[in-house]
This record gives C-alpha cells, structure tokens and sequence, in this order.
C-alpha cells in the first residue's frame, strides 16, 4: 500500500493544482504542490527504514492487473529493493527541495499553479519509472516524463523559440524509444515475461534466453542514448535550457536525465552477459563525456554551461556502466544529483538576482553581492570538479578507477579520457565561477542596481543542497548496493595503481582550478588573447560542432522533402483529392447524361410509360 | 336474315355497339378541331353505355351516361369553347412523337392481346342480379368505407379546385 | 370468340387508343379527353368480368371510378385554365419548364 501511496500522491497533486489551483490561489498551491511530494518523501523514508528491517529483502506490491493475454497476466506492480529505494529517495528528497526553491522562483509568475501541477505530474512518471516491476510500467513512466519534459521545456509557450525546444525533446527521446521498444519486444519474446528480477534472473539462469543479451543491451541503450543525452541524441537538452531554472535543475540534472542510467543498472543480469553492449555503452560514454566538455568550455550562457556539463556528467556515469560497475554509476547519480542542482538553482538565483540575465559575459564581481548564492556555488563546483572531501571527488574517482582497473572491459585508455574530462570539467567549472563571480563587474548599470539575494526559500534549498555535496559522499553506496549490484572483479596486478590514480585525481581536480584562475582570474585577459589566437577552434566549439545544422541538412530537409513533394502533392493532392474529386465529377456527369431524359415533354413521358408497359407485359405473359 | 338479328338482337346490339365506340374513339384521334373530339368522345361513351344497357347493369349504364356525358363532358365542352385558341396545336394537331407514339400504341395492343389469347379463366357464371337494390345494399354493407372514402375525395376535389383558381388569380391581380 | 372476349378486345382497344392519343395529340384538352377515354376502356372491361363472374364487386369498383374520374376533371381543367392564362396557347410542346 506504501509504494502505491508514494506513486499516487503526486498525481493527486497534480489533479488538484491543475483542476483547482486557479480558482484557490497560490498558498493552496504552495501547500498542495509542494507539501505532497514532502509527505511522499516521508513514505519513502518509512519504507527504507522497512527494507532495512527486512535485511534488503525487496518489498512487492502488486496495484492490479491492467491485462491478461495468452494466458500472461500484465501487472501493475511497484519493486522496491535496495536500488529502487536510493532513487526513490532521491527523487522525493531534491524533488521535494526543488518544489521548495519554485515557490520562490516563480512567485510573480502568472501560472503558478500549472507550474506545479506539470511538476508534480512530473514526480508521478518519475516514481512510477523507478518503483515498476515490469519494463511495461517503466515505459509509462518513462514516456510520461517525456511529456512532463515537453510541457515544461515550453511552460512559457508564448514564446515560439521555447515551445519548439519541448518538441525538439520529444521527439528526440521518441527516436530512442523507438530501440527501447524493439528491447522490450525481444525481450518478452524470448524470455516470456517483461519483469525486470524475472528478466535477470533467466539471463543469469542457467539456461541462456534464445536472444542475444548484446542485442537487447544496444536496443535498451538506445533509449537510455535518448533519455539520458548521449550522443547522438543529446541535442535536446542544451535546447531544453528554454524552461524555468527548476525545471532544468529537477529535470534535466537530477532525475530525469539519469532514468538511462537507472535502466541499465536496473538491467544489469542483462549487460552483466552482453559483453559488446557493455562496450558500446562505455564508448559511447565517455565520446559523449568528452565531446560535451570541449563544448562546455566555450560557452556563454550560465545554464547551457551547466547543460553540457550534465551531458559529460552522464557520460561518466555510462562509462562505469560499461566496465561493469554499476553501483558506481548510482553512486555519481546520487552525488550529482546534489551538486547538479545545487548550481542549477544557484545559476536561477543569479539569473533572479540580475532580473534574467543569463550571460557570463554581463556578469562579475557578484561575490560581495548575493554571498549565499556564491558560497553555496562555489562548494557546488568544487564538489563537481572532485576535490575532496565532498560528494564529488568520491564518485568520480570510482568511476575512474575502474575505467582503468575493471576486468570487464577497464582499459587504460578508458581512463585517459574519462581524466581528460574530468580536468575539463573543474576548469570550465572553475571559468564560470570566476566570470559570474569574481572580478570586477561587467553588469549594465541598470542590472547592477538592482541585484538582491534571493528569499530564504531559495537560498535555504542551496544552503541544503551544498551541504548535501559537501557530505554526501561519505555515505558509500557502493557499499550499500553491492548486494544485489556487485562490483567488478580487478585483477591482481593493477591493484596497486589505485592509490597513485587516486593522487592523480586530486591532482588534475586541482589543475583545473589552477587553470581558471590563470585563465580567468584578473579580467579573463589571457583567456581573450587564447581565443582569438585559436579562433576556428572556438567557433567550432561554440557552435557545438554544428551538429544541430548537420542533422537538419541531413535528416530535416529530406524529410521536409518527402513531405512536401511526395506525401502533399503527390499522395495527397493527386491521389486522395483526385480520387475523391473524380469519382464526384464522374457521378455528377453521369447524373449529367441521364437527366438528358427529363426534357419536360410531356409526349416523350407519355411514350416512354407505353413502352415500358407493352415490353414488361409481353415478358411477362411470355414467361407467365 | 331479319330473323335471324332479331332472334339474336341481344349480339347484333352489341356488336352495333361496339363497332360505333370503336369508330368514335378512332375518330377521336384523327380529328382536328377539340368541339369535333368532344363529340366523338361523348358518342363513344353513349354507346358504351348502350354496351353496359345490354349486360344488364342497368344502373350503371345510367351512371355512365349521367356523370360521364352530362358532367365531365359538358364541362368539357364549356371549356373548349372558352379557351376557343386557334394556336400551333390546332394547324399542326400531331405531336412530334406520332410515329413512334402509334407504333408503341399497335405493340401493347398485341401485347394485351397475346395475353387475351392465352386464355381467361371462366367461372361458372351463376345469374348475376344487377338490381339497385342490390347494388345500394352493398355499398351500405360491405363498401361503405370505400363510399366515404368517395366523398371525402370529392371534398379534397373541391378544395384543390379553389386553391388553384383562388391562387391563380391571387398573382395575376395587378 | 365469345361475348366476353369481344368485350375485352374492345376495352383494350379503347383503353390502347386512349394511351396513344395522349402521345399523338398535342392540343391538351385532346389529351385529357384521351385520358377520360382510357377510363372508359378500364370501365368497361371490370363491368365484363362482373357480369362473367356474378360478384358485385366490380359493378362497385366502377362506380367508384365515376367518382374518381370526376374528381380528376376538376382539377385537370382548372390547372389548364391557369396554365392557359399564363401562356396562352394550348400546345402541350410549349410547357416544357420541368426539363433537366
């Protein structure tokens, strides 16, 4: 009954703000859209503390069953074991935080309660995709928080840029629905059933499923490609930068965006057997990784910077998928989700700070200025860049050791990379924090007046959130998972890399921050002499590789093409109107022909009755 | 020979009788003048009710002649000397379509009259009884609907007969 | 060729004259008056069955024919007076305004 409560709280939400909240004003809203998701992060503490008490045996409920066919009951079922209860607990707890932080932000908005009803429905998806038993319930819940992204990617649809950034998500991820779907397909055929323990379970069987485990794994990893921002689907979330600063940071930081991650973790008896899966995965991760940074230090705008951070980020995370240590990659879920949004919302303090600014190169010498904003962003990127103590330094440095160490599929160049990465990103982290914070003040006069701190609603969240990078990562969830999500085997001569890959870690986290400073510190003046030194190569990191331009030369302008010519003029204009058309003409000139009879003659009438009757007559009495 | 018609006068009659309508009806197409029809078309009747006399359906025959020729004709005749037009179907009194119209006319006449040929069954005809009487009591037993079916159709006659002058003149007025 | 089937030729000849006079004619008081001869023809041909078969039901049948047809000339005849009125002729090949 608990599982089903925490599913279904958020919905009700979303039916009461979204039916009501117009008509019962904001504080109902603030109540209901934000008190809701804290009570259903309350029910998630209470079951964790529930499965703790069963020794992480998985708690079942089964809400009912939504069809029976050939004799398979399709149930609606929520799965709550040791990994569903980290995301549950994720999603509740920065889900509820982020709620909190709204109500700040989006105090002088006219639709405030849409806002919270789109969020709440959001939660909803989002629980029902990582509580499900069976691929069928994560599939709604994953489709659903496509939609929620849609709705709330283009939440001030007034604008035309906005809405055309919703769709552009949608119909992203519905490309990599599309593999998803073909997964599940496979997987249903050929192993009967589309729960996931019951899945894994025959894959680690004894028996091995009449399907390629390396299939399924690339078909399910094409929807996590989707979902979660690999190339060569992640063009929607630097777009998707168009909502509201909670959104991206609910969203497009912590939750969402690592549904990828969840699905192959959650499948992990899968890619456990899928050997050349596995490897796609990781390559494909760490390219992604690697591409996105390079993007990331280029750019101008707080958000996308942050935007192609998060894409690296989850490069990462699917290079620890890759090599097998899929704990590992819960692990940099958790701790990201933390400082990700952390610097989302402080990146929507700013912008709320400076009346909607969003580019660096207006900003500076905000430090003295909103001094929690800068503190708790300041630990936010630190925790990003891995310095340790905090939550970052921890999880990363996972993620590197076994992209080199790991037996399935570690690799020192893995590791090279996955580092040239990680240096990346303390140092465009480190850039941003020098141009929106430090030095002297690029603002306009107008902007600079009026900045002001922003209400404790915002500020205490950033205050948490920051807290939670710095100690989060004390908590070894590693640890806590290995139960059902073993580590990976390291072989006995590279155990003793770890501590020097250890110090290297730290080493190039710091390098990073060195390399801001002597870049951006001081009025960013040799930062300026570099770019206009190497200056195709910042073009073409600005403009993102112009991958956006090649898919549209490649993919929307055929497909306008066929549209246009083949399906409108011809299919549609020639064939549907011409078949309608002509049979219309054709029954207008034969009624045409025959009503040549009625020429109002009375004689011709007058015949036409004697003749009928004499040859109907002489028939009939032929044939009595 | 004068015996003999007389002996059979009842045959003889009917044979007179009905050679006359024949020719009456013949003329009926051919002539040219509509007062010229008319008569043809009235001889025809009157001998039609001569045929009706001989079969001993007396009161039909007196029918025939009192509605037929005394009212429908008469009105006939008043309204061919009112509307006394010398137009194009007084020159030319054949339609376009004559040819065709008796060719199609002498084809059902042979039609009808291979089905005569085939056969009309024959019932033992017992003496049928004519009288008024008779003919009154059924039309107060077993058709009376049919009876005040007649008047009512000869209260909707009046009626449409009203409407279309009364309209008529409605519009010409002016 | 007894009584009967001379009385029943007569009545299709009658009634096949009537028919073909409508179609011949043009002037349409010829025509109504064909018409009344059809009648004719059909009223003669049920007044020889009656007498054949003994029954009363034919006698009835055309004496309500009587009806009928009066009631018809009451009506075709104002109907060709209005017609006339407007058009002043009385060729039926003038009134071909139903065509199409």
């Amino acid at each position: 009954m608990l599982l089903t409560l925490i599913v279904l709280l958020p919905l009700a939400g979303f039916l009461a703000n979204g039916l009501l909240g117009n008509r019962l004003g904001k504080p109902f809203v603030t109540v209901v859209g934000c008190g809701l998701p804290i009570v259903a992060f309350g029910l998630a503490v209470k079951s964790f503390l529930d499965l703790l008490a069963g020794g992480g045996a998985p708690i079942v409920e089964t809400a009912f069953t939504w069809a029976r066919i050939d004799g398979y009951a399709f149930d609606i079922a929520f799965w709550f074991d040791r990994l569903s209860a980290v995301m549950v607990l994720i999603v509740t707890g920065v889900g509820s935080l982020i709620h909190v932080y709204s109500t700040g932000y989006m105090k002088e908005d006219k639709s405030y309660a849409r806002f919270f009803a789109y969020l709440n429905l959001f939660l909803f998806f989002m629980l029902l995709l990582v509580l499900g038993r069976s691929l069928l319930v994560l599939f709604v819940g994953w489709e659903g928080v496509g939609l929620a992204s849609y709705l709330l990617i283009g939440f001030w649809f007034e604008e035309a840029d906005n809405a055309r950034a919703g769709k552009k998500a949608f119909v992203t991820n519905r490309i990599g629905d599309a593999g998803f779907l073909l997964g599940m397909f496979l997987l249903y055929w050929a192993t009967g059933t589309l729960e996931m323990d019951r899945i894994n379970a025959a894959f680690t069987g004894p028996v091995a499923p009449a399907v390629s485990a390396s299939l399924v794994g690339i078909l399910l990893f094409i929807g996590a490609t989707g979902k979660s921002a690999q190339i060569p689907l992640h063009v929607w979330l630097p777009d998707a930068m168009a909502g509201p600063t909670p959104v991206s940071a609910l969203i497009h930081a912590a939750t969402m965006v690592t549904a990828g991650v969840y699905l192959v973790a959650r499948m992990s008896g899968v890619y456990a057997q899928a050997e050349a899966a596995s490897q796609v995965v990781a390559m494909v991760g760490v390219a992604t990784a690697f591409f996105a940074a390079t993007i990331a230090v280029v750019q101008t705008d707080i958000k996308k910077v942050l935007a192609y951070s998060t894409i690296s980020q989850l490069g990462l995370m699917f290079v620890a998928l890759g090599v097998g240590a899929y704990s590992v990659a819960i692990f940099h879920v958790y701790t990201h989700a933390f400082f990700k949004a952390c610097l989302f919302l402080g990146a929507g303090s700013v912008i709320h700070a400076l009346s909607g600014e969003q580019d660096v190169r207006r900003m500076g010498g905000l430090a003295r200025k909103i001094p929690v904003t800068f503190v708790t962003f300041v630990v936010a990127t630190a925790a990003i860049a891995g310095i340790p103590p905090l939550a970052g330094f921890f999880s990363k440095d996972e993620i590197l050791w076994f992209a080199f160490a790991s037996s399935r599929g570690g690799a020192p160049w893995l590791w090279a990379v996955a580092s040239a990465t990680a240096l990346l990103t303390s140092f465009y982290m480190f850039r941003l924090v020098w141009l929106t914070f430090l030095g002297k003040s690029r603002m306009e006069p107008e902007v600079e007046h009026h900045v002001h701190e922003s209400p404790w609603s915002m500020t205490g969240v950033l205050a948490v959130l920051a807290a939670l990078s710095a100690v989060g990562g004390f908590l070894s969830l590693p640890h806590f998972l290995e139960p059902m999500l073993p580590l990976p085997r390291v072989p006995e001569h590279l155990h003793h890399f770890e501590t020097p890959l250890l110090v290297g870690s730290i080493l190039i986290a710091f390098a990073g921050l060195a390399g801001a400073a002597y870049f951006f510190g001081n009025g960013a003046a040799r930062a300026t002499r570099v770019r206009e030194r190497f200056g195709g190569l910042h073009r073409l990191l600005a403009g993102k590789y112009f991958i956006d331009e090649l898919y549209e030369r490649m993919l929307g302008r055929p497909l306008t093409w066929i549209s246009e010519h083949v399906f409108l003029r011809t299919g549609d204009r020639m064939l549907f109107d011409g078949t309608l058309h002509g049979l219309a003409g054709l029954a207008r000139r034969t009624a045409g022909v025959f009503s040549r009879v009625q020429t109002g003659n009375l004689h011709l009438y007058a015949f036409l009755v004697v003749a009928g009757m004499a040859i109907s007559l002489a028939w009939s009495f032929r044939h009595g | 020979m004068i015996d003999t018609i007389l002996a059979n006068l009842d045959t003889a009659l009917l044979y007179v009788f009905a050679l006359s309508a024949l020719v009456g009806a013949v003329l009926m197409l051919v002539l040219r003048h509509p007062m010229q029809v008319a008569m043809a078309l009235i001889s025809t009747m009157v001998f039609l009710g001569g045929i009706y006399g001989l079969l001993g359906v007396h009161f039909i025959a007196a029918f025939q002649v009192l509605i037929y020729v005394s009212a429908v004709m008469v009105f006939m005749v008043y309204v061919i000397m009112l509307l006394d037009v010398r137009d194009a179907s007084f020159t030319h009194r054949f339609s376009g379509w004559m040819l065709p119209g008796a060719a199609v006319g002498m084809l059902l006449l042979a039609a009808l009259g291979y089905g005569l040929l085939l056969g009309v069954d024959r019932v033992a005809s017992a003496t049928p009884s004519f009288g008024l009487a008779e003919f009154a009591a059924a039309f107060l037993s077993e058709y009376w609907f049919q009876f005040e079916l007649t008047s009512v159709l000869l209260v909707v006659a009046v009626v449409a007969a009203l409407a279309v002058i009364k309209g008529s003149r409605g519009r010409d007025r002016g | 060729m007894d009584r009967l089937q001379i009385l029943l030729l007569l009545a299709m000849a009658l009634f096949t004259l009537g028919l073909a006079g409508v179609i011949v004619r043009r002037n349409l008081l010829v025509m109504l008056m064909c018409m009344e001869l059809m009648l004719n023809g059909v009223n003669l041909s049920l007044v020889a069955f009656a007498q054949q078969t003994g029954t009363m039901a034919g006698a009835v049948l055309v004496f309500l024919i009587f009806v009928v047809a009066a009631a018809e000339i009451a009506i075709a005849i104002p109907i060709v007076l209005v017609l006339v009125r407007q058009r002043r002729t009385l060729d039926a090949d003038a009134y071909t305004d139903l065509n199409g």
